[in-house]
């Protein structure tokens, strides 16, 4: 404190007592939103997942089987007796202290609705030091192994079942034919063209890749046998998939190796596709997610492997996976009465209905993720078009410079507009003028795309601006054109930037809820859309709607279900993007 | 310098690098122009309804009409602007009465308090609160504010109500008002702080005394930024505050004096601008009717306050900012 020399002979004594309490104040200002966030978040998973009827039996023996064992992989990943000291004693002593806080409250005060000491000290303590265990864990070698492995099985899983759900609306057969005839010969073309130094055929390589997609296009109607479903994904996703995981690893360990660790998962996700097929499940859907969680999963290992460091950390999954089971069956052995979640798998793969116990999320999910895939290519492609042209093309005076300002002070400004009011252009320009039609995927992606368009803008002019000019005079220099430089220098440096600022913003677009409901996206879909011009729903419409409803089953039960599932979403979304900046902060 | 008779070529002639370039900056020019077109476009698309609306209900009817309802069931239909402005004034300031206290403090507490770690873990975690989708919050607001109000606070609540609703969008906005005001504090160049201990200020003299007034042009935009978030904020009152377009009751004081009681607007339902834009949807959507196009006139007066706040903003910034 400044006031630390007051007591000097000859000077003034000055009272610390304002400035501590206001420092107290201050603090205590910084942290009331969050804390008033968290006890709201408290009660909704309390809510969606029923814990407020978990016996405490039921949560100690999951206390001990899941995240006792889960704590103990952070704390000897950690391998520091200071955190495991520390870890310790906030678990003991927070027990006690919780314990004895809130059974003074009861008595003395009010009785607290729908929890007890024993969920109380799970989301005070438990899940803070939970979180700080797993950021110092997975810091060192043996956790970052541990949930690298499971990062990349739980999200090759969900991105298999985003792109098995996106063919729900695409048409599969198109996208076949212009793989086929479009990004392959593209693809040969630009390889055959780096290979032997022939830049004619890198420059054809997109005109002729275009041209493929247009004749798949017209070709379309033309061919009257196609492979399988199932075939055709085979060719088109899971074959470049593996290929581009033996790439990866060909160019460390040789050949032999690139096939092994290519040709194993594909095999296994090919044969498991196969047998869905034969057992009636989703087959396509089963080899995306195998083939996606599987060829990453494959090349990260074999990596971890060659360095040899922190092998431990493999047990991870096996770990939690077994204290689930664990779980259970202790619990039933016990006979323990286990609480019965608003959000189990069911709610997200039924309809909607009017019966709480029934209602579902499918359909919602499927419409939010085939509006956030068309919003993330376009909102990214225009994003950076217009950053590249801000930063990279136009110079700082001029008539030019001035339609950069103006450009510029215009994307300020439209960040700002509320949400609602381009729910309205949406409704008023792209449904009735052009035609695309009320409460479609295709008017609320558009929509949402022009939403977030100023912020993905911003962020990436942010990244671009963050490339040091030294790089840009350098590729000038060499002779390059504004396009090159800006294509080899300016993007791949920035684009670590580019693609967390994306993301962040497609986090806000999976969110918004009043231009979906301004251009009319329909209240209850019962069945997922079949087109990108049939009537959907998304996530937050459908929460929207369901707060709606007086029962007590759908405002504490149903709800609370849809939004942790929004929120989950939501915080895997953000969780990428920050991975993804720590990432390129690491690399440089 | 060499004497070299064939010089090399430097204009870039060449006819497809040329193309190439063209094409690319063309495309990217394009890119940029469509910020453009989409400004162009929301004003275009909501004054050609909005017109269609004020040919109708002339401008002065519909700014100082004292009844709303598009859609009624026995006649009467009136578009009258004044109820919904209580409606989005009583929100606005409300949370304003939180967000703008709240995130002050927060802001010196990050700028001036808080060690460089505590300022790395609270920033992100702050923004966090203006992630969260609006349609949550309005589910916190009406499932758990407003029980957990009537159960302490306030037992003669109605389940919509404004005040908890306006809890929420206070909450909302305060990253707005810290982030912006922090920035601006931040930028206090340390000469001054220094000074100020110098002439014997307390950490507290400074704060307050030196900080917040040198950096007071930054703060006082984020004010207003915060303060158009909250009247443009539209799923939270949506979903917690009801649809109930109504002029609050006036009551008389002693010697005939008229006032409003806060509790009557505060904890009954009202509707704001973008409650009665949502509302209107539920009706026709293809357009045509006069219910329709008053949804446009509405979006205008939306989108014209929250411009003229955000110019406003940006004007207070630029021309009032301290240059060191």
């Amino acid at each position: 404190m400044a006031t630390d020399n007051a007591n000097a002979d000859g000077f003034g004594e000055v009272s610390r007592v304002r400035g501590i309490v206001f420092e107290y104040l201050s603090l205590g200002a910084s942290v009331f939103g969050l804390v008033a966030l968290g006890v709201l978040l408290v009660y909704v998973s309390i809510d969606a997942f029923d814990l407020a009827n978990a016996s405490p039996v039921w949560l100690l023996t999951y206390f001990l089987t899941l995240v006792v064992p889960f704590l103990a992989f952070c704390l000897y990943s950690a391998n520091d007796p200071a955190v495991t000291r520390r870890a310790l004693g906030v678990l003991g002593g927070g027990l006690v202290a919780v314990a004895a806080v809130f059974t003074a409250i009861e008595t003395l005060l009010v009785p607290i609705p729908r929890l007890n000491w024993q969920l109380a000290y799970l989301f005070v303590v438990g899940a803070p030091v939970t979180a700080y265990l797993t950021y110092v864990g997975s810091g060192e070698r043996v956790g970052a192994v541990g949930f690298g492995f499971l990062g990349r099985l739980l999200g090759g899983a969900a991105l298999g079942l985003a792109v098995g759900t996106l063919f729900l609306v695409f048409d599969s057969l198109v996208w076949f034919l212009a793989y086929t005839l479009g990004v392959v010969p593209a693809v040969a073309l630009y390889a055959f063209g780096s290979a032997r130094s022939v830049p004619q055929a890198q420059t054809a390589a997109l005109p002729a890749g275009l041209l493929g997609v247009v004749a798949a296009v017209f070709l379309r109607g033309v061919v009257p046998t196609y492979p399988s479903d199932l075939l055709i994904y085979l060719w088109t996703i899971a074959i470049p998939v593996a290929a581009a995981g033996a790439f990866a690893v060909a160019e460390r360990r040789g050949r032999t190796a690139a096939a092994v660790v290519a040709g194993v998962p594909l095999a296994l996700a090919a044969a498991g596709g196969f047998a869905a097929a034969g057992a009636g499940l989703p087959a396509p859907t089963v080899l995306l997610v195998l083939v996606l969680t599987g060829v990453p999963t494959a090349v990260y290992v074999s990596r971890v492997v060659d360095a040899g460091e922190g092998l431990v950390g493999f047990a991870l999954p096996v770990l939690l996976v077994g204290g689930v089971v664990a779980g259970a069956l202790i619990v039933e052995a016990l006979g323990v009465p286990a609480p019965d979640p608003w959000l189990d798998p069911s709610f997200l793969t039924e309809a909607p209905s009017q019966t709480p116990t029934e209602a579902g999320l499918y359909p919602a999910i499927v419409g939010s993720v085939i509006i956030i895939a068309m919003v993330a290519v376009l909102s990214f492609a225009l994003g950076v078009g217009t950053s590249v042209f801000l930063e990279e093309y136009t110079p700082g005076s001029g008539p030019l410079g001035t339609l950069t300002r103006i450009i510029q002070v215009n994307v300020a400004n439209l960040a700002a507009v509320p949400s609602v009011v381009y729910g309205l252009l949406g409704l008023g320009l792209f449904a009735n003028l052009l035609g695309l039609g009320i409460g479609t995927a295709v008017t609320a992606a558009l929509t949402l795309s022009l939403l977030i368009l100023p912020i993905t803008i911003i962020s990436a002019q942010e990244a671009i601006r963050s490339v040091p000019d030294d790089l840009r005079r350098g590729s000038d220099a060499m002779g390059a054109t504004r396009w090159q430089t800006t294509k080899n220098v300016v993007l791949p440096e920035a684009m670590p930037g580019i693609l967390t600022g994306t993301i962040l913003a497609l986090g806000r677009a999976i969110g918004e809820t009043a231009p979906l409901i301004m251009i009319g996206a329909a209240t209850t879909v019962f069945r997922a859309p079949d087109s990108l011009f049939s009537r959907f729903s998304a996530m937050p419409m459908q929460i929207y709607v369901w707060a709606g409803f007086p029962q007590a089953d759908f405002r504490y039960g149903v709800v609370a279900a849809g939004v942790i599932t929004l929120l989950i979403i939501l915080v895997g979304m953000n969780g990428t993007a920050i991975l993804l900046r720590n990432r390129a902060e690491r690399g440089n | 310098m060499t004497d070299s008779t064939e010089s090399p070529d430097l204009s870039r002639q060449g006819g497809l690098t040329r193309l190439k370039e063209g094409t690319y900056g063309g495309l990217f020019a394009a890119c940029a122009v469509i910020t453009l077109l989409t400004t162009v476009a929301i004003f275009v698309t909501l004054l050609s309804d909005a017109v269609v609306f004020f040919r109708a209900t002339p401008i002065a009817e519909f700014l100082t009409g004292i009844n709303w309802s598009p859609n009624p069931a026995g006649g009467g239909q009136a578009f009258g602007l004044v109820p919904l402005l209580i409606g989005t004034l009583v929100v606005t300031i409300t949370a304003a009465f939180i967000s703008i206290p709240v995130g002050t403090l927060t802001a010196i507490y990050l700028s001036e308090y808080a060690t460089p770690n505590a300022r790395s873990i609270l920033k992100p975690l702050l923004e966090i609160l203006a992630g969260v989708p609006t349609v949550v919050y309005g589910y916190f607001a009406l499932v758990y504010i407003t029980p957990a109000l009537k159960a302490t606070l306030f037992p003669e609540m109605s389940t919509f109500n404004a005040l908890s609703a306006s809890i929420m969008v206070g909450i909302m906005t305060i990253p707005m008002v810290s982030s912006i005001s922090e920035d601006a504090m931040s930028a206090v160049p340390d000469e001054l702080r220094q000074a100020g201990y110098g002439l014997g200020a307390t950490k507290f003299e400074v704060s307050t005394g030196i900080v917040v007034p040198a950096s007071i042009s930054g703060i006082a935009s984020s004010y207003i930024l915060a303060v158009s978030r909250a009247i443009g904020e539209t799923m939270i009152v949506v979903v917690a505050m009801g649809a109930q377009a109504r002029m609050p009751a006036i009551r008389e004081a002693a010697f005939g004096i008229p006032f409003i009681n806060p509790a009557d607007v505060l904890l009954e339902s009202g509707m704001t601008i973008t409650v009665a834009m949502v509302q209107i949807t539920g009706g026709d959507l293809t357009g045509g009717t006069l219910p329709y196009n008053s949804m446009f006139a509405l979006g205008l007066t939306l989108f014209v306050v929250t411009l003229v706040m955000n110019v406003i903003s940006d004007i207070i910034a630029e021309r009032y900012r301290e240059e060191y």
